[in-house]
């Protein structure tokens, strides 16, 4: 498990252009927000709260492609299959490694972002808790749409479709402030649902 | 639990065809007759809520559209008999129609009645997302190429879609919302009068009866479709 994610997170080191690519559309999508809604600031911390969830959910709905599919064409997935019996823990290596890889920045990045948005260090605090609750969440959902729909190749259409209304209740709870227990909750709920449909994908696609 | 489809069955499914469409169309018209001209309008929406007749059922069957389908699926986890798989992607489609049709209705309805066309409320908004679960279903079928996979996946997110059954369900309970709670229960005496359950009654078969035909043709198309696959492969 842990040669795993070490040779998932130095392949990613190799090629730092993905890494690059997730932050800049992150941070480009909260630009968006003045240019479209005017300068007040009480209006931007309003809106800030609650685009930065759109923000998050496009940054993962982007990089789904990227989880297994890799691994699945240049038959690397059958190799580790066949060398591990218990699939779970290639499953959880990779929730660690989409989630250091592709979350991980954006929650840098986050107070940064918030500072230019004029929120203060409170709120700051919140929302980052928030998000690093739900980012868990969300990666899990990501992770078994992505091993589902292995064998439909570029379809990143229909996976925004499937992943959209499963990170609603993400986004209805995360943007309230005071309900990051029931967030807490879904991300939990959601990786014992996923870690059971990602591996049943996975062997499906790796007979 | 070994049911087995064979040639008998499907003549005996093409030659009910012509009645099932000739009962649903009667029976449409019937409840519509009751539903417009029969049934006295509402004291204070007055002839807006007819739209109700269709609304009501329509919403009902979407959700039990989705509960058979569900159910189907697991059931074809458990006993691994294909029928059931035919049963979930016979039913998918239709589901998806009166989901619309609720949504549609609704809408229709909300514009008098409350003044705009959509309000962001849970009830409304866990539908259109049941509107999006039929829309993954069906169309991640038809993006696997392997289509023995294509069943088993669209199966899996079918189940897991099944969360949202007992959201929309029980929201008007949960959460304070625009939407009225459910009027109509068997384990109470309904709070509507017998007037209007009349022709709501008649819609609801009506209603039954298109998903029973339009579902039993899409069966028939889903067999042949089958049968030329495995030609193929």
């Amino acid at each position: 498990m842990l040669n795993l994610i070490k040779r998932d997170l130095l392949l990613s080191f190799y090629s730092s252009a993905n890494f690059f690519f997730t932050v800049s559309f992150f941070v480009l999508i909260l630009i968006l927000i003045p240019f479209a809604f005017g300068t007040q600031s009480d209006q931007l911390k309003l809106l800030f709260k609650g685009v930065v969830w759109i923000a998050l959910a496009l940054s993962i709905i982007i990089t789904v492609d990227r989880i297994y599919n890799a691994d699945y064409e240049d038959g690397n997935l059958d190799i580790i299959m066949q060398k591990n019996k218990t699939i779970e823990y290639l499953v959880i290596s990779k929730y660690v490694t989409h989630w250091f890889i592709y979350c991980l920045p954006l929650l840098v990045i986050l107070p940064i972002l918030s500072f230019l948005f004029y929120l203060d260090y409170f709120e700051t605090i919140q929302i980052f808790i928030n998000l690093f609750i739900g980012s868990f969440g969300m990666v899990f959902i990501a992770n078994f749409v992505s091993a589902l729909t292995l064998g439909a190749k570029r379809t990143i259409f229909l996976k925004a479709i499937i992943m959209i209304p499963l990170f609603v209740p993400f986004i209805i709870f995360g943007s309230d402030a005071a309900s990051w227990p029931i967030l807490l909750g879904l991300s939990m709920l959601s990786f014992v649902i996923s870690i059971y449909v990602t591996a049943y994908g996975l062997r499906l696609y790796g007979e | 639990m070994y049911i087995k489809i064979n040639n008998n069955h499907i003549e005996l499914i093409k030659s009910a065809n012509p009645y099932l469409i000739f009962a649903t169309i009667f029976v449409f018209i019937i409840g519509l007759y009751y539903s417009l001209f029969q049934s006295p309008p509402d004291y204070i929406q007055g002839d807006s809520m007819r739209i109700m007749y269709i609304h009501v059922p329509s919403a009902w069957f979407a959700l039990m559209t989705y509960s058979i389908l569900a159910g189907s699926c697991v059931l074809w986890f458990i006993t691994r008999n294909p029928l059931f798989n035919v049963v979930a992607r016979s039913i998918a489609q239709v589901g998806m129609v009166f989901t619309l049709m609720s949504l549609i209705t609704g809408s229709i309805w909300g514009k008098p009645t409350w003044g705009v066309w959509w309000v962001w409320d849970a009830r409304l908004t866990s539908m259109l997302i049941l509107f999006f679960l039929y829309i993954a279903y069906i169309f991640l079928w038809q993006a696997i190429s392997n289509k023995e996979l294509a069943s088993k996946i669209s199966a899996a997110l079918a189940i897991i879609g099944f969360i949202n059954i007992p959201i929309i369900k029980f929201s008007v309970d949960w959460w304070n919302t625009l939407h009225q709670p459910a009027s109509i229960s068997k384990l109470s005496t309904p709070s509507i009068d017998i007037s209007m359950l009349i022709p709501l009654f008649i819609m609801t078969i009506a209603c039954f009866l298109f998903l029973v035909t339009v579902s039993l043709i899409r069966f028939r198309l889903v067999l042949i479709e089958n049968k030329m696959l495995r030609t193929i492969n």
